[in-house]
């Protein structure tokens, strides 16, 4: 398997830990961001296969760095990861590829990177 | 010369302070005297057009006799002298008077005695009030310039008795607006029914001094518990007669008294008293009754006339002050309940921060949670199946994960808003919108044509959403046509899919949309607006479907677009 770059994007430290610890221990090469503006920087100067974005963030939040994403480039895969159910039903939402709500469970997550990623 | 004495003494009199009767019968005396006429007797005319013998001077003998009998306008010479209004005299040589309508047996003898009669109206311009008459045993004629001075001296008497009038009646006037201005205020305040009904008996009854003023109030006019307000009491001889006069009255919808209920009744047993009744309408509905009563005797009672004028005056003014009162009284109950609904409401209301607050919080554990629950299966991933920390970590990873449900079935819980389910009539939602923008003066160049099917049946749909669906279509058509063209909005009954569908077809002059990007419009964020968001029909696609229905584009590229939104008629989705 190809080298394949995720970015987190979630502003709580061990949330940042642990995804990181989870994905990479899947094999996965792993970066992290603290805030959605550290977010737009990193995936301006790098390529990433999947970008892994929080929603309720203080500064930019998720759903304004969605549509950054989206804006520079449309084919950028995104995953809205979120403790928040609610925001499924946000229309604004859509525009991700894919919504999980957080868990303890990384399970669904693992498994909805892989879909995106025809793996 | 003597005459004209009479005549200054006359007019001082008449212009002094006295009261009206000692005026009067000064007056008489003085003539008496200074004319040398024993009798000097005045007549007036009472309310019912008669005339009674009410005045005269000191020495008068005929006084007695005469005051016993009434007579009518045009009988007798008193009579005649009163309708003509023109002076009549007689000197010994003529046939000596008929005074009055009847022949005076007490007179026989005595006329024979008078050498000379006079007989003056008492009169002004308009009106007559009496008839002056004087007789004298010495005098043979009365000289040309007496007759004259006669004449003046009548008129000035109908002058004070003129005046007297206009006092009298504006007295009545001032006490009748006092009247009116005190019920005016009891009107106009916020009193309890019941006080309301008690203060305007007790304000009719001192207006006219009545010793029983009843008022009531229909039911059906409000749900008033207070029906009746009584003031005083009534003989209990007429008493029974309240109620029927009453329903009497409330037939007939005009005034009536116990004269008219039952003229035989009264005319024997209860000829002392007097009851009056008046309805109370407003706008051809009778909204109650106002009745008053006493003993004709009582002293200070208005009399009759009076009465029942004032009485229909007040329940005249009652009419118009009396439903508007009642129903300001019922608006402030109305006021008082929906005051108590919307601290229910604003309990409820802290209920619902309390969810809010609940949710919060929920969803401030869920992320420790999550960090918890993680790095514990990371840790059982390290430890030794079978060692006792593996057990504990796998009873923590159980728990977090119970927790985590429990969470979010709380949240489910809590975030359970529920849609508004209303019956809508879409042409009139429609109309709604365009009011709207009407008013916006950026849109008085837009033109609405508007072709509704007035047989559209009503459509289950949460109005406020919808509502928001033709507000972000006809923004989309108004920016399309810079502010300038025709919608043409139409409303009919479709099939689709075999489905029964109202449709709302919305048709402008923009330009219509560029085929290459028809496919993107329906996506959040697809814009091609400098200041768009792209989510107007993003949003509007999403609550259609929500009601189970859809939006169609019809593009006439070069011309406009129509936007159809179908809405299912029998609507299961929601
Ligand atoms: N009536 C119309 N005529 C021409 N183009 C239209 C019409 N309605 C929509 N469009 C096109 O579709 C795009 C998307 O419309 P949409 O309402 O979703 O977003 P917007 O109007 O650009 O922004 P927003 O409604 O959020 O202010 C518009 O930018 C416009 O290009
Ligand atoms: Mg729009």
């Amino acid at each position: 398997m190809k080298d394949i770059r995720l970015l987190v994007v979630d502003d709580e430290e061990n949330i940042r830990i642990l995804f990181k610890e989870e994905l990479e221990d899947e094999g996965y090469i792993v970066d992290v961001a603290a805030s959605g503006e550290e977010a737009i920087e990193k995936i301006k100067e790098n390529h990433f296969d999947l970008i892994i974005l929080d929603i309720k963030m203080p500064g930019m939040d998720g759903i304004t760095v969605l549509n950054k994403i989206k804006n520079m480039n449309k084919e950028q895969p995104v995953i809205l990861c979120s403790a928040y159910g609610e925001f499924r039903q946000d229309f604004s939402s859509w525009v991700s590829d894919a919504y999980v709500v957080k868990s303890a469970d990384l399970h669904e997550l693992k498994e909805t990177i892989k879909n995106l990623l025809h793996l | 010369m003597k005459s004209i004495d009479l005549l200054g003494k006359v007019i001082e009199i008449s212009h002094s302070n006295l009261e009206i009767t000692s005026r009067i019968k000064s007056i008489v005396n003085i003539i008496a005297k200074e004319l040398e006429c024993e009798e000097v007797t005045l007549y007036t005319l009472d309310r019912d057009k008669r005339l009674t013998c009410r005045f005269k001077n000191n020495k008068s003998i005929l006084f007695g006799i005469l005051n016993q009998y009434r007579c009518h306008i045009g009988e007798g010479v008193i009579g005649s002298v009163a309708q003509r209004r023109a002076p009549q005299f007689y000197s010994k040589h003529d046939i000596p008077p008929r005074f009055g309508c009847l022949f005076y047996p007490e007179l026989d003898g005595i006329l024979e005695r008078y050498k000379t009669f006079a007989f003056l109206p008492v009169s002004d311009d308009s009106y007559i009030y009496g008839v002056l008459v004087l007789g004298s045993s010495t005098i043979e004629t009365l000289h040309e310039d007496e007759k004259i001075i006669l004449s003046i001296l009548s008129r000035e008497i109908g002058g004070i008795f003129r005046s007297y009038d206009l006092i009298l009646s504006s007295t009545k006037r001032i006490s009748e607006l006092v009247t009116l201005t005190e019920l005016g205020k009891i009107l106009s305040s916020n009193v309890e029914p019941y006080d309301l009904l008690k203060n305007i008996a007790l304000i009719v009854a001192r207006a006219m001094n009545a010793a029983f003023v009843s008022i009531r109030i229909e039911k059906s006019v409000l749900a008033l518990e207070t029906e009746r307000f009584t003031y005083g009491t009534m003989d209990p001889a007429v008493e029974r007669y309240i109620a029927p006069l009453e329903e009497k009255c409330v037939h007939l919808k005009k005034s009536i008294s116990l004269e008219d209920y039952a003229e035989k009744v009264v005319e024997d047993k209860f000829s002392g008293f007097f009851m009056y009744v008046s309805p109370i309408i407003s706008k051809n509905r009778i909204l109650g009754t106002l009745l008053m009563g006493g003993e004709k005797s009582q002293p200070g009672m208005a009399n009759e006339e009076d009465a029942a004028y004032l009485i229909d005056t007040i329940a005249r003014y009652l009419s118009t002050g009396l439903e508007t009162t009642l129903l300001n009284i019922r608006l402030r109950d109305v006021l008082r309940e929906l005051g108590d609904a919307q601290k229910r409401l604003v309990e409820q209301e802290k209920f619902r921060s309390l969810g809010e607050m609940t949710a919060s919080i929920a969803h401030e554990i869920k992320n420790p949670l999550a960090i918890i629950g993680g790095f514990t299966k990371r840790l059982a991933n390290k430890a030794n199946k079978d060692g006792v920390e593996w057990r504990y970590i796998d009873i923590i990873v159980k728990e977090v994960s119970r927790l985590e449900t429990i969470l979010n079935e709380l949240l489910n819980y809590v975030k359970d808003v529920p849609i508004a389910n209303d019956m809508c009539m879409i042409n009139e939602c429609i109309d709604e919108v365009i009011y709207l923008f009407a008013p916006d003066a950026a849109w008085e160049n837009i033109h609405f044509v508007r072709e509704y099917d007035t047989t559209l049946p009503p459509t289950r749909c949460d109005v406020q959403q919808i509502k928001q669906v033709f507000i972000n279509i006809l923004m989309n058509s108004f920016e399309a046509m810079a502010g300038k063209g025709t919608i043409t909005i139409k409303t009919g009954q479709t099939y689709y899919r075999e489905k029964p569908y109202v449709t709302i077809s919305i048709t402008d002059t923009g330009g219509g949309i560029e085929p290459a990007i028809i496919d993107n419009i329906f996506n959040p964020f697809f814009t091609t607006k400098e200041r768009g968001t792209g989510l107007g029909l993003a949003i509007s696609n999403k609550i259609v479907m929500n009601h189970g229905g859809h939006i169609e584009v019809n593009n006439n590229v070069g011309k406009g677009v129509t936007f159809v939104v179908y809405l299912p008629i029998k609507n299961n989705i929601m």
